[in-house]
């Protein structure tokens, strides 16, 4: 059949034009697969990263991780994280892309406030919220001091209850004028007549979000979604430039972690374990939800 | 008529409206504001930050300017991200031009190849990239981590560059064909001019991940003239816990963020519809 009907299409596009994916596969492949690959290999040995004497351990690195916890804590932490950071994201970019939407004055300068934060280095946010959640003389202790609340108390990183919120707040300042633009392209697609038709009817703003803009935009949702997943499941970058894991290990998230055990214990073995099984966790995670998203969007 | 009319009369909900983006947006931007403020101030001045734009001093950018090796963290920031984007705006394409033409399984199992990197962190694969890099006798230098950067970029400009792909008649391509022109001329001169909104979408969102990325040139650069701007950044790190240190820290951080503003005022635009079409068109 391939010969028969796709004779002039095989003639244009012939096999040789694979050709052209060779340099991106070469990069890809042992810049980024192959070092994956070689995780599991590590995960079974006693590797510290630089002495290349090393032995076969089996399942002693795994099994360490799973009984001393730090599977457990770590994936509740990753997990809270990423359930912060995507709803946390969602929720402000969506508003805001909503209320921008409504045709306002000035809405490129509100625009481009909201997105500022998106420019910025994560080290350099890191630096501005160091201050910003600074005990005593920070930000928010000096305004709370300012109006006669107990600023002196205020201590979100230091307290191991609330560090995990404090540095996903960060991550959700930083990340939520991205997914804002992106719902703001969403909602500029939709098609004003279907919108006028309905405000004609009576349809009120509140019941034309809900029922006829949230489900037309609802591939928009569900990238953002996805995306926030993505980056949520990795993060790392305010637990180590904020908190260092701690206090104790309450901002110890999966990747970070992975991080310390590698580069702070020297122990490749037990690092390599954790990636593969945080590896796992992902795929998993991500997988089910793009069949779960994409469902739910042709109900809708 | 109808419309006008709504939109235009002050009612009290778009008071409501105008007053929450009003109050967000100073929310969201006050942290910002206190830190060019400060950054304003003589090094020991430790007045409250919350008292706004009370000095206008330069002494603190003297200090973080020459703390930091501006110009030279500033040429390798522009020289790596500059490099990759244009490693990847090349190959990229390329890549993507098969996954896009051929309807074989081949052709399909290398496009979700690609796409399945977008899940793996970086901290995950770190070591054993480090290994590989030294096994390749890959010398440290500033441009190391280009090769980091383009590899994971690859993922989502691939995908990107496939998506938009799609959208390119291949009847242009049947009409060049006719005319004698190969493969590569094809793909150079026909199809790669079409993909111009692709590749300023490419070109955005990569370029503002490698511009900021401060992890692989941290893992793989070790002298200080070669740092890029971010890992300039980093030793500052322990004036974090010392307030008096803070006004230098707070002009190293406009320093730093302030190329990328530049280019965000210049290229409000392309930035906008580029973030938008690199998600939207998957």
């Amino acid at each position: 059949m391939r010969k028969g009907n796709k004779k002039k299409a095989l003639s244009i596009y012939p096999n040789k034009m694979y050709i052209f994916v060779i340099p991106a596969l070469i990069l890809f492949s042992v810049f980024w697969i192959l070092p994956l690959l070689q995780l599991f290999y590590y995960s079974f040995t006693n590797f510290n990263g630089i002495n290349y004497q090393y032995n076969f351990v089996g399942l002693k690195n795994y099994i360490k991780i799973v009984n001393d916890g730090t599977l457990v804590n770590a994936v509740k932490n990753t997990l809270f994280y990423a359930i912060l950071i995507v709803s946390g994201s969602n929720i402000l970019g969506l508003t805001v892309a909503l209320v921008l939407n409504s045709k306002m004055k000035g809405k490129t300068l509100f625009r481009t406030a909201a997105y500022l934060p998106a420019l910025f280095s994560a080290i350099v946010v890191g630096f501005i919220w160091s201050y910003v959640y600074m005990p005593k003389s920070g930000m928010i202790a000096s305004l709370m001091n300012l109006f006669g609340l107990n600023g002196d108390n205020f201590n979100i990183l230091g307290n191991f209850r609330t560090a995990l919120v404090g540095i996903a707040i960060v991550e959700i300042w930083k990340a939520f004028g991205s997914t804002m633009i992106i719902y703001l392209a969403g909602l500029q697609t939709l098609d004003e007549s279907l919108l006028e038709a309905a405000r004609v009817d009576g349809c009120s703003e509140w019941k034309s979000i809900t029922k006829l803009k949230l489900p037309l935009i609802s591939p928009t949702i569900t990238i953002n979604i996805i995306l926030n997943v993505i980056s949520g499941l990795k993060a790392f970058d305010y637990a180590f430039i904020m908190t260092n894991g701690g206090p104790g290990k309450s901002t110890n998230t999966l990747m970070f972690t992975v991080y310390r055990f590698a580069f702070t214990d020297q122990s490749m073995g037990k690092a390599s374990a954790l990636s593969v099984m945080a590896f796992l966790l992902i795929i998993i995670i991500t997988v089910s939800m793009l069949i779960y998203l994409n469902k739910k969007e042709v109900e809708l | 008529m109808v419309k006008k009319y709504k939109e235009n009369r002050i009612s009290p909900g778009r008071v409501f409206l105008y007053l929450f983006i009003i109050a967000f947006c100073i929310i969201i931007i006050s942290p910002l504001v206190i830190v060019l403020s400060s950054s304003f101030r003589e090094k020991d001045n430790m007045m409250s930050p919350l008292l706004l734009f009370q000095q206008f001093s330069l002494d603190s950018y003297k200090i973080a300017f020459t703390k930091m090796n501006y110009p030279a963290a500033l040429l390798n920031s522009l020289m790596t991200t500059g490099g990759s984007l244009a490693i990847i705006i090349l190959i990229a394409p390329m890549a993507a031009y098969p996954m896009a033409r051929m309807k074989t399984r081949l052709g399909r199992g290398l496009y979700y190849f690609f796409i399945a990197g977008l899940i793996i962190p970086s901290q995950m694969v770190i070591v054993p990239v480090a290994q590989m890099i030294g096994r390749l006798n890959v010398p440290n230098t500033r441009f190391t981590p280009m090769l980091m950067f383009i590899t994971c970029s690859l993922p989502f400009s691939t995908f990107l560059f496939t998506g938009f792909m799609k959208g390119v008649p291949q009847e242009i391509e049947e009409a060049a064909h006719m005319d004698g022109a190969g493969l590569c001329r094809r793909l150079f001169s026909i199809v790669y001019p079409l993909l111009k909104p692709a590749i300023v979408s490419t070109v955005i969102t990569q370029g503002l991940w490698i511009w900021n990325d401060y992890f692989y040139p941290m893992i793989f650069i070790s002298k200080s003239n070669q740092y890029s701007l971010p890992v300039a950044m980093i030793q500052f790190l322990g004036d974090k816990e010392n307030p008096a240190q803070w006004n230098i820290l707070f002009a190293a951080c406009v320093l730093c963020a302030l190329p990328l503003i530049l280019g965000f005022s210049i290229l409000q635009k392309q930035f906008i519809s580029g973030i938008a079409a690199g998600a939207l068109k998957g």
